[in-house]
């Protein structure tokens, strides 16, 4: 609750920083590979199809789903739609301005939008209504709440929950008649990204806002439920080596894992 | 023709023409705020966060003698029944205003002079009455920023359904209703600083709702200092 | 002579505004006062305090604050001192009347991100805060861990004539810096820092309470 004006760390908060890492330690007292305490509540917000708030550390998000009937993407008529959307609220951050989005939570929204789509988490297929012409639209929208680091995994988890629990209505035809019922969205898996930094030789994974601020390059990668790679990005201004990518690959799958049990486990109690 | 009232003057949700919907109020829920707060009121979900006093850039819009406060209310796009794209409409844009001038009324903003006062507004879920929900929020969330305020200040709205004055109108009755009357207050000065009303009121009916407004902002109050002193009195015994 | 605390909210009314200059952060309306912020009223018989909760640091003059350079240019450091005015340290506080920017080099003496010891040496409401390192003890920090506490809550964490501080230093063997702009440098072992930080935390969380000092001395006796 500090009045900090800049995203400026102390020079001694970064010589502590890099002294612990030589340590293979953390400034929170974290292992390299370590993650913060997720928390997620589902269904806060229940005007949305789906939705789900998610902390890792003190990083917050809240996201909605919001499943309308609209027109297909015309390159794709026999799909419906899915639209991923982040906003970096004002409130977040000292650092964060009122207006349009910025390339941050631009990058955010996309990354999140690739990751679900590549991995196929959603049958598409199975929104269309009338082929080419109508089709069930499914936009994700995605407040940032409070920003402390690694966004990307926060937002993804939200987004992921909000469309694995969301229900909508849909008309189908039984016994002749026409009849709406509540469905579920076709979730055919649970993608998940796990993101990095790289200071130095060290990799962390889920970086705090300090620890970012001093990364040299920091790396997103979605896997599906086989342990493919759907989808990546690589931010930072630093070069990274194929065999610290490699070395990031080895220590995010085991985490993927451990975060899918987590989302199948809140999905399993809802 | 949706009858709001029925015969035995019970509301669609069960309530009579003088009760208010539930109100929860949770203090300090942006780690990063200066100040902030979040409401529960009716099915509304708002968080109001406030960042400053602090410096004016760029520079030439700083006035000398006091603080800028600037305001931004919005509707996140799952906050509504059909989803609203994330750019501002005009009417979050007049809402940002009409908070403003209620928060100017308020603050000693001669305290601050040359910084500004940022104070976000954003509408998790909407139910009616959400700018009075949001006012309550701001207050909440300016208390807790430590900035200088003369008192507190809640909002509630009265309004006209069915030929009857009542207190803390629903969507749907904002939305079938007559009238429509969104009222802030400040108990300990018993002052009006926000007022705003459509729809068509006798003289007497006018009074009638603002009397009932203040009524309502009045029990609102009280679980605004609830929740300030849970949040800035806690003493747990061991 | 009783003193009647009371745990009060902005707007409340905390009785008979005095003759002479009214308590801080409070504001009169006739003779009645009423308070500006969350805090604590004491009445003394007709004396009025009105201690704050929460709330921006304000500079004053001759104060000692711990600042973050954040920018510099060839003439002043910028420096973040947790308050809504970010201060200034003109360079010839530090490299004296001859001064001149192409024969010193201000990042050689503090560099962007350097925490630093000063004190306030101008401050109105027509300008930015001025600082000064020059006198002793002042100037660049170079090691403990940065804390920060609501400037409100300074005084406690101090104490009365810094007993509070002393109990903590002498229990977790460590030294606190303390500016009055609620940053604090704890210098001292791992385990000893750890410690004095949970005893500023638990300041910040309970610094109304009057059996404070128990509850602290509770907290150090348990260690880490």
């Amino acid at each position: 609750m500090s009045f900090k004006r800049s995203s400026i760390i102390e020079n001694l908060r970064k010589t502590q920083m890099l002294d612990l890492l030589s340590r293979q330690k953390r400034l929170d007292g974290r292992a390299l590979d370590e993650y913060r305490p997720i928390s997620i509540k589902l269904n806060p917000i229940q005007k949305a199809n789906g939705s789900a708030e998610v902390s890792i550390g003190d990083t917050k998000v809240i996201a909605g789903v919001k499943v309308e009937i609209g027109e297909p993407f015309p390159d794709t008529p026999e799909q419906g739609l899915l639209v991923v959307n982040a906003e970096f609220l004002p409130l977040s951050s000292a650092m964060v301005e009122p207006g349009p989005p910025d390339e941050y939570s631009i990058e955010v929204s996309r990354v999140v939008d690739r990751g679900i789509r590549e991995s196929q988490m959603l049958a598409l297929k199975e929104l269309v209504i009338e082929p080419g012409k109508l089709v069930y639209c499914v936009f994700v929208d995605i407040d940032v709440l409070n920003i402390d680091g690694n966004l990307f995994d926060a937002a993804f988890i939200a987004a992921v929950l909000s469309i694995a629990t969301a229900k909508y209505d849909k008309k189908i035809v039984k016994e002749g008649k026409e009849e709406t019922t509540k469905v579920s969205l076709p979730v055919r898996l649970i993608p998940v990204s796990v993101t990095s930094i790289t200071i130095g030789d060290n990799i962390l994974l889920d970086p705090t806002e300090e620890e970012d601020s001093v990364h040299d390059s920091r790396v997103t990668i979605t896997f599906d439920e086989e342990g493919r790679l759907c989808a990546g990005q690589k931010g930072g201004s630093v070069g990274l080596s194929v065999e610290q990518l490699f070395k990031i690959v080895d220590l995010s799958k085991p985490k993927a894992e451990e975060i899918r049990a987590l989302i199948k486990k809140v999905i399993g109690n809802a | 023709m949706i009858k709001l009232i029925d015969e035995n003057g019970l509301r669609l949700d069960g309530r009579k023409f003088d009760e208010l919907r539930p109100v929860r109020i949770e203090v300090g829920v942006i780690k990063n705020a200066n100040g902030s707060a979040y409401i529960e009121h009716g099915k509304n979900k708002i968080i109001a966060a406030v960042y400053g006093p602090r410096e004016v850039h760029p520079k030439h819009l700083l006035i000398p003698d006091r603080a800028i406060i600037r305001c931004r209310y919005h509707m996140s796009p799952f906050s509504t029944d059909e989803r609203k794209p994330p750019q501002p409409t005009r009417r979050e844009i007049e809402i940002s205003l009409v908070l403003r001038r209620a928060m100017e009324c308020v603050l000693f903003l001669e305290d601050y002079p040359r910084s500004i006062i940022d104070v976000y507004v954003e509408v998790l879920q909407s139910d009616g009455g959400s700018r009075c929900a949001s006012i309550t929020a701001i207050s909440a969330a300016l208390a807790d920023s430590g900035i200088s305020m003369r008192d507190l200040i809640v909002g509630c709205a009265s309004g006209k359904a069915d030929g009857q004055i009542i207190l803390d109108l629903s969507d749907i009755e904002d939305k079938e209703g007559e009238g429509d009357m969104p009222v802030a207050y400040m108990p300990n000065l018993d002052k009006i600083t926000l007022l705003q009303f459509d729809g068509i009121f006798s003289e007497y009916e006018f009074k009638k709702a603002l009397d009932l407004a203040i009524m309502g902002n009045k029990k609102i109050y009280e679980i605004l200092r609830k929740a300030l002193m849970e949040k800035y009195f806690k003493t747990e015994e061991k | 002579m009783t003193v009647v605390r009371s745990k009060v909210l902005p707007g409340d009314c905390i009785g008979e505004a005095p003759p002479g200059p009214i308590p801080a952060n409070t504001y009169k309306i006739g003779n009645k006062l009423y308070t500006l912020k969350i805090g604590l009223a004491e009445v003394e018989e007709k004396e009025v305090k009105f201690i704050p909760l929460a709330g921006p640091y304000i500079p004053r003059i001759n104060d000692f604050v711990i600042g973050t350079v954040i920018d510099l240019n060839a003439f002043t450091w910028d420096v973040d001192i947790n308050s809504l005015y970010t201060a200034h340290l003109p360079s010839q506080d530090v490299f004296g009347r001859n001064f001149s920017p192409t024969s010193h080099s201000l990042s050689e003496q503090f560099k962007v991100g350097d925490m630093l010891t000063a004190k306030i040496v101008a401050y109105d409401r027509t300008r930015d805060p001025l600082l000064t390192v020059r006198e002793p003890g002042l100037g660049k920090v170079v090691r403990g861990e940065p804390v920060v506490l609501s400037p409100s809550k300074v005084p406690r964490l101090i104490g009365k004539k810094g007993s509070m501080a002393k109990i903590i230093e002498s229990k977790s063997k460590t030294k606190l810096i303390i500016g009055q702009n609620g940053v604090i440098i704890v210098q001292g072992p791992p385990d000893g820092i750890v410690l004095a930080i949970k005893a500023i935390h638990l300041i910040e969380e309970k610094a109304h309470v009057a059996s404070l000092t128990n509850m602290i001395n509770e907290l150090l006796s348990k260690g880490v």
